[in-house]
Order: C-alpha cells, then structure tokens, then sequence
C-alpha cells in the first residue's frame, strides 16, 4: 500500500520535476534536497503508482522495441526469431544502501551453476532499472565504488558485465532519483552533474498547511484502503493528464526565440559543458506539453529553469551560489 | 549495562522513572507512537526498566528482540546462507533479527555505539516497512513494521540527529538523588517484592487501553493546536506532528479518556520534542537564521554579535550533547577582552599528507589510503583460501570443476570443503580529521586570524576530495568547545568556521583534553578508525585547568594523546615568524607531542614544486 501521490501536501516542485521526468524520460532524474521528515522518500514512492505503460521486449530486460537489445535479444534476433512485445508498467526501481556489487550488475546465476553447471548471468539491479525508474535514498551516503558503477552505466546507458566467467551486456537507461539531506554529507560533484533536475524540500511553517498533512496521514493510517479509494479519481486525472502529455511532446514547437533564450540564460553562469541547455529545453518543453500548450512559452522557461540549474551553479563544494541564485532570479525575470 | 540475566523486576514496582514507564506504555497501547529514545547516564536503569517492561510485552505475544551490538549485516537482514547453498544446491534463507521483531518492538542498547551503517539499515527498513535484500544474485523481501526502544549515554557518542528524528518519544533517565528513592530501590532489589496479583492485574488493564485507544476521538481544533504547538518548537520536518497525534491519543487513552484534549497534547510535547531540538548551539544559530529570513527580516550582519550574551544562557542550560570539558556552570567572566570574528582568508593547494597503509581490517570507507575489509561490502580484489563469511563462488567453482569426474557427479556439481574458495575485499578508507583552533586573542593580533582561516578552509577542501569526516575544536577564554561534531558535511563545518570567534585567553590544554575524549569516544563507536589531528596555534598557553603549572599539565596531556595508537597529529604553528619576535612555542609543543611540525605559511603546495601536479589549483571563492 502506497499513500497517494496526489494526497501529499503541497510540496508542488518536488511533484512537478518527477512528472517532468515521467513526461520526457530523457531530461535525466531528480535529486531531492531537503531536511529529515519533509516526504521525501514518500513522495518517491508515490511516483510508482502514476507511472505509465510502456511497450518492451518481453525480456529480462524491458529492451525498447526498437532497441539497443541485450544479448539475448540480439541473439534472438540473430537467428531470425521474432521478439515478443508486451505492454509493461514503468516501475520504481530502489536501490538500498548496503546493496553489493555483483547485486547492482548481476552476476553468475549461482542455482543454475549449482544445478545444471550451466553460466548463466543473473540480472542485476541495474537490469531492472532499464527504461524505469531508479530510486536511491540518501544518495549521498551510498558507497564509492557502488556510485562508481552508476555512473558508469548513466554515461554509456549499456552495462557491460566481464566477470565471473559470464560475459554479458544489455541497456541500462534509467531515470536517476536520489533523495539526500545535505546535512549528512555532501554528493560526489560527477553525480551531481549526471541528475537533470534539483529541488529543494522544506518543512511547511504553514500552520493550514501542516494540519492537512496530520489529518490526511492520520485518515490514511486508520483506514488505508479507503483513503486510496478516495483518492482514486485525483490519481486517475493526473495519470490521464501525464499520458497526454506524453503523446504531445513530441508535437511541441521550438522556435528559436525561445532557444535564444535558453542559450541567454546558461551563457550567463560560465558552466561547463552543454547538459544545461540541454536539460533546460527538454524540460521547458516537458512543461508546456504537462500544460497542454502548443509552443514552449517563457512562463515555461521561468518555471523549470530553477530546477535545471540550481546544483550547477556550484562549481566548487564551498562556493556560496546566494549571489547567482539572485542573478538567475534577475534573469529570469527579463527574458 | 546489558540486560540482568535472571533477574526479574516488576515493571510496575520499578521506582521513578514514571515517564519513561509512561513513554513505554503508550507504545504498547499505540504502535504508532513510533518508539522510546531513553537518554541518561549509565546506572539509571534504562536496561533494567526494558527488561521489565519486556515481561509484560511478551505475555501479549508480541515480539521484543534485542539487537546485539556485534551484529552483522548478515544478522540484521537476514541473508542466503551460501555455504549451506552451495553444497545442498538450493537457497536456504536466514531470517534475519529484524524480522523477527515483525509487529513487535526491536531493542536496540547504547544505539550511539553501532556503527552508522548498520542502523541507516534498521532504519531504512523501519521507513519502509520491508525488509529488501540485494545481494549474491538473490533479492529477497519481506513485509516487517516494528518499533524501536533504543537506550543511549550521551557521554559515549552522540547519535546523528537524522536517526533521532526517527524515534516518536524521548525520555531523559536521570540518577536518582533522592534518598528515600535510593533506598527503596535497594530494598526492592532485596526483595524482589513481585506480585503475580499485581502483574496480572496490569495486564488485564493494558488489554482494557487497547481496545480504549481505538475509540479514542481527535476533533479538528486539537489537530491545528498539535500543529500549532509544533510550529512554535521549531523544528524541522513534520514527524513531530504525526508522533505527537498519536501520543495525545495513546496519552488519553492510557486515561481511559475518549477524548483529546489540550491537556493531553501539552503533556505529550516534551517527549516528542526533546530529541528533535537543534542540538548545538551554532545549529540553532544557523535555524534561527534561516527562520528569520524566511520571514523577511534578514540581518545577517548583526546576528552573530547580538546572539552572544545568549550564548552563555543556552551553555548552562541542560544540554545533553555538550562535550564533558564544557563546564556546565561556567560563568560569566566580565572581559573587557575585545572579540572579533575574522573572515575567512585566501584559500590555497595544500601539500600532500599521506598515511601507511597497515594490515588491520575495517569497514570504513573513503578515499585517504586504502584498507582490507571485513564487512560485506567493498570491492572484491581477488579469492583467498582463509575462511570467512563471503564465499567466492567463481573461483569455488573453478576449483571443483577439474575433480567433477572423479567424483562421479550426475546432476548437480559436487562441492567439497577443500573447494570453497573466500573473497578479499578492498574499501577505500577515511579518516576523522580533527581542528583543534586557538581562538584566543594572540591570534587576532595583525589579523592571523584570517590566515588561519585559510588555512583550515584549504584543509578542509583537501578533506572534501579525499572524503575525510572532519570534526572541529576551538579553545579560547577558558574552555574548549567542539563547535562541529565528526560529520562528513564539509559544508557545515564551513559554517562553522566563519562564526568562530577570537579573544581571549588560550587554555591550550583544554583544547587538547577536548580532542583526546572524542577520540575515545568515537572510538567506543567505531574503533578502527583513523584520526588526525591538527592542532592549530601559536603555543602561548596561559590558562591551566586543573591549577597544575602549564607547563607541567600540557606535558601531561600530550603524554596522552601521544598512546593514542592510528591518531597522526599535525602542530600548525600560526606565530607570524619575523627576525625579531619569534617565540617558537608551538614547537616545543610538536615535541611533547612527538608530532610532525609545520609552519602555517609552509602549507602551500607551491613552496613544495615536486608534488604540485596532482592538485587542481582552487579560485578563490
């Protein structure tokens, strides 16, 4: 049982940048930032049940029809086999703290070994987390050499496993969530580049506010099942309302006006790289469609455009971004 | 104290300590409430009072297991037990003791003590009510909701505010002073005096609250005044409003009231709120902040000198977490001494500071030097024959396989004792880096402070890239005060940094002392871990804490700190070194220490060309 998405109190931009993902898969996760007890992991959660179907091979994998393949699917297609294609419902994916390695790329099967003396490969976490989403609590406390392996498989969007004696390889692009509370640490600067999105959580001073919260999780503790239900219709409209957006994006105008704008804010903050730009356009446009426009408007560069910057205008982990937080602001407002 | 074996005493009968019974009992009227944080001293009978209480649990069968501090993850979680697996040919899963506690209470003792990531484990459970296990090519799941009653002695560690927050109720246990108490504690340890009558009696009323508790009635205006109490409280987060609903209501019902009242509400705070309050002093500087600026006022400025004369008030108030060299009752010294704080100076490359590798194991991670491993995780560097609890399947495999034939297998692979094959992991390790900072008035002199400021920051910068735990000490006036517990968040000890003040006088050996217990005290949590010290001052000590002669009390200190085995310490020696004034007291304090010696100006990379080319060079910020 999970409490509904659109129970959560208030909590508006954490919401939008995991619909904004959900609508354009490729704008590249979230990472949530925010202080203990603000329904963080909670809201997360709540994604899985608004999370639409997708066409996949029926394969341990979920390969796209269209590819990349894994190697069982290549092999099928080798020998000329037709690949069976079903609907599946995208998914949150977790991944735990103490998770080892082989558990995050797979690894030998060890009951088929045993058994039959058979090297087969045992799909891994990231197997699963193909083309869904992949959630990590408390990010920043995840070891080293298990962040290594994430970033290794974001970059190439294949995971290629060697060891053990099996060799295997299969697409591994997933929808990075991460949660964290600063407080407890910082976020290897390589990961924090490879999340498309930021936002900041904070507790509610709002006193209506945070009574709604208590009166909604003390009705969803006493009587769950009903608490769901009752929310069912919310849940629907905003499932319908993502699907559409989905179907449109595509169909989205982008003008070059509004492309000169974008290329205006990011030439503003000397950032490395282009995924800026790149994250900014896709989720301006993820926007519009969420909002069922024709053409990307400024009102939609104003809106996301926070999100897509704030953890890339820290170059350095002291660097205090107060200043360009109020450029960005200046900015935005002129555009 | 681990539990009393053999020993029984009647809960009801157990003297004092009526909140913490209190606390106790609600949750086992409300299984909401989300569990007990008992806090105190040792001796005050936290252990004995659970053990009480767990007599009175078990007789509703309801689970109560107790989580050994020496626990493996293995234990917690449960796992596949390989060994077993690979020579039967088929999974065979081990529950784990959190499973156990499934709809019951699991009792975790000296919480403080256990290593941070077996509890982000316990606690990421709790949170999701599922246990999941990933690992060895199996997933496993299973549905588990518990509550935790945990027990803690500030003086041997603290507990990161993110668990604290996880624990419904708090209650401090303090040592009993009254006499009549004492003695009639020692009577009854006499006694023993345990009415069956009376315990049945109790049972029988618990079974009566809960059904009570379900009926209990929660009307709209006690809600807003639950969330308006909390408001006021400051703290962060909405977990305090949910425990307080449910404690109110567990409260009125242990009343054998329906209704919720003010009243209830009121009574409950205090356990909701006590853990939840910002713990240091410059936590609650930064809340009060952040608070004012969501309110629009903003005067950064003038905050941190407006703040002081507070500061003194909230020190003598009963702080838990304060280190023991903070003297409680520390009072006011009328200085006429002036006080600045310095901003932060030039930050630079810092020379590299390397460390031998040695052969002990340890389950660390960071990126300093590297370390063999004995927990679970780890990269897996190759396959040895020494026995311990990882099996290296592959290389298991590959030794069995030559042996097949002669061993007449038919189905499945024939796996003896002298195949099995165990893995070595490697994890690279960090360490805890220590600031130890004179904050006394010689080092506002010509504005040092700035420089030394630098300094740190570019230390600390070095600490971030090598993922270090950093921790941070400042002596001046008379006393040491840790004003950043060990934390990975290198950010907030920036914050930190830029507050601390200068003026004063230099208790140098109290800085020392400060250093010296939590390195004990951390070491209690995590005993292989690393420290290094940099002890950062001019050495002109001029106050004494214990009325021995200076000289003689820092001689003695360092002779201290110097048996601390895998602490490294650095002497910084902030003195602005010119022909004429040069006292080189700090030296002579590295040679007490036996400790490397540095001159802060001598820090830089660029004044040692050889190693410069594998730092970046940071901007200034």
């Amino acid at each position: 049982m999970i409490f509904p998405f659109t129970a959560i109190v208030n909590q508006e931009e954490m919401k939008l940048a995991l619909i904004l993902n959900v609508i354009d898969p490729s704008i590249g996760g979230v990472l949530i930032m925010g202080e203990k007890g603000t329904a963080k992991s909670t809201t997360v959660r709540a994604l899985a049940d608004l999370l639409p179907e997708m066409e996949s091979v029926n394969c341990r994998f979920n390969c796209a029809p269209e590819g990349p393949f894994c190697s069982d699917c290549l092999e099928k297609i080798q020998k000329d086999e037709k690949l069976d294609i079903i609907n599946k419902k995208m998914r949150v994916v977790e991944l735990p703290l103490g998770v080892t390695e082989d558990r995050v790329v797979g690894s030998l099967d060890i009951e088929q070994a045993i058994k039959k003396g058979e090297k087969r490969f045992f799909p891994g976490i990231l197997a699963e987390a193909n083309r869904n989403f992949l959630y990590v609590d408390e990010v920043n406390l995840l070891e080293d050499h298990i962040v290594d392996l994430l970033l290794d498989s974001a970059a190439m969007g294949t995971n290629v496993v060697e060891r053990e004696g099996v060799s295997f390889i299969h697409p591994a692009r997933f929808i990075l969530v991460g949660t964290m509370n600063p407080e407890e640490g910082e976020l290897r600067p390589q990961l924090l580049d490879r999340f498309g999105l930021c936002v900041e959580v904070y507790s509610i001073r709002d006193k209506s506010l945070r009574v709604e919260i208590l009166r909604r999780k003390a009705e969803y503790d006493g009587d769950p099942k009903n608490f769901i239900e009752k929310w069912l219709p919310e849940q629907k409209q905003l499932a319908q309302k993502i699907m559409k957006a989905k179907e449109t994006l595509n169909k989205i105008e982008i003008d070059n006006d509004i492309l000169s704008k974008i290329v205006d804010i990011t030439a503003g903050f000397n950032l490395d790289g282009h995924r800026a730009d790149i994250v900014l356009l896709k989720a301006s446009r993820a926007n519009a469609a969420f909002n069922e426009r024709q053409r990307i408007t400024t009102e939609d560069i104003r809106k996301v455009a926070p999100f897509c910057l704030r953890h890339r205008l820290k170059r350095l982990p002291f660097e205090d971004i107060s200043q360009e937080s109020e450029r960005l602001n200046e900015i935005l407002a002129r555009i | 104290m681990r539990f009393l074996q053999g020993y029984e005493i009647d809960f009801l009968e157990f003297v004092n300590h009526e909140r913490a019974k209190l606390a106790l009992m609600l949750n086992l009227i409300e299984p909401k409430c989300g569990g007990v944080l008992l806090i105190g001293p040792k001796g005050t009978g936290k252990s004995t009072l659970l053990k009480a209480f767990k007599s009175i649990v078990q007789t509703f069968q309801i689970p109560f297991i107790e989580l050994p501090l020496n626990a493996t993850e293995e234990a917690i979680l449960g796992g596949i037990d390989i060994e077993k697996s690979v020579k039967d040919g088929e999974r065979i899963f081990q529950r784990g003791i959190i499973s156990k506690a499934n709809k019951g209470f699991l009792v975790i003792e000296d919480i403080n003590l256990f290593p941070i990531e077996l509890l982000s484990l316990v606690f990421e459970a709790q949170g999701k009510s599922e246990i999941v296990i990933e690992r060895e090519g199996f997933t496993f799941r299973e549905l588990s909701s518990f509550q935790i009653l945990a027990t803690m002695n500030p003086e041997e560690g603290e507990l990161s505010s993110h668990f604290l927050d996880r624990f419904g109720l708090c209650v401090v246990m303090n040592t009993i002073d009254d006499k009549d108490h004492r003695e009639r504690i020692i009577k009854l340890s006499i006694q023993r005096s345990l009415s069956l009558k009376d315990k049945n009696e109790l049972i029988e009323k618990i079974r009566n609250l809960m059904k009570i508790v379900n009926h209990v009635k929660v009307s709209d205006h006690i809600k807003e005044y639950i969330t308006q109490e909390i408001l006021k409280e400051r703290v962060s987060g909405h977990r305090a409003d949910i425990f307080l609903y449910y404690a109110s209501i567990a409260y009125a019902a242990y009343l054998e009231e329906e209704i919720v009242t003010e009243k209830h509400v009121k009574e409950m705070i205090p356990f909701v709120i006590y853990h939840r309050k910002k713990q240091t002093l410059m936590e609650r500087k930064e809340e009060d902040k952040r608070f004012e600026t969501e309110n629009k006022e903003n005067d950064y400025e003038n905050s941190g000198d407006q703040q002081k004369p507070e500061r003194k008030k909230e020190n003598s108030s009963s702080q838990i977490f304060e280190s023991e060299t903070n003297n409680n009752d520390f009072q006011h010294i009328p200085s006429s001494e002036r006080e600045e704080i310095f901003p932060i100076g030039n930050i630079f490359p810092i020379k590299r500071l390397i460390f031998r590798r040695d052969r002990i194991k340890r389950k660390k991670t960071g990126n300093r030097s590297k370390t063999k491993t004995s927990g679970r995780g780890g990269r897996y560097i190759r396959s040895i024959l020494r026995e311990n609890p990882d099996i290296a399947l592959d290389a298991t495999l590959r030794a069995a396989a030559p042996f097949q034939n002669i061993r007449g297998r038919k189905d499945k692979i024939i796996i003896l004792d002298e195949d099995l094959r165990y893995k070595e992991k490697e994890r690279k390790m960090s360490h805890i880096v220590i600031f130890v900072v004179d904050g006394s008035g010689s080092m506002g002199v010509q504005k040092r402070m700035v420089t030394v400021k630098g300094a740190i920051m570019s230390l600390l910068m070095d600490c971030y890239q090598k993922r270090d735990k950093v921790a941070m000490i400042v002596f001046r006036k008379d006393r040491a005060e840790t004003v950043l517990p060990v934390t990975s968040s290198v950010e907030l000890a920036k914050y930190r940094l830029k507050e601390i003040p200068t003026g004063g006088k230099t208790p140098l050996s109290a800085g020392l002392l400060a250093a010296y217990n939590l390195i004990r005290r951390w070491r209690l949590k995590e005993p292989s871990s690393r420290f290094l010290l940099f002890i950062l001052t001019d050495g002109k000590a001029n106050v004494s804490i214990s009325g021995k002669p200076i000289f003689e009390e820092l001689q003695m200190i360092s002779n201290t700190l110097r048996e601390l085995a895998f602490t490294d310490i650095v002497v910084i020696d902030t003195e602005k070194k010119t022909n004429i004034i040069k006292m080189d007291l700090a030296l002579r304090l590295a040679n007490l220490l036996n400790s490397d010696y540095v001159l802060m100006d001598e820090l830089r990379t660029e004044s040692l060309t050889k190693l410069v080319n594998s730092y970046r060079s940071f901007q200034l910020i």
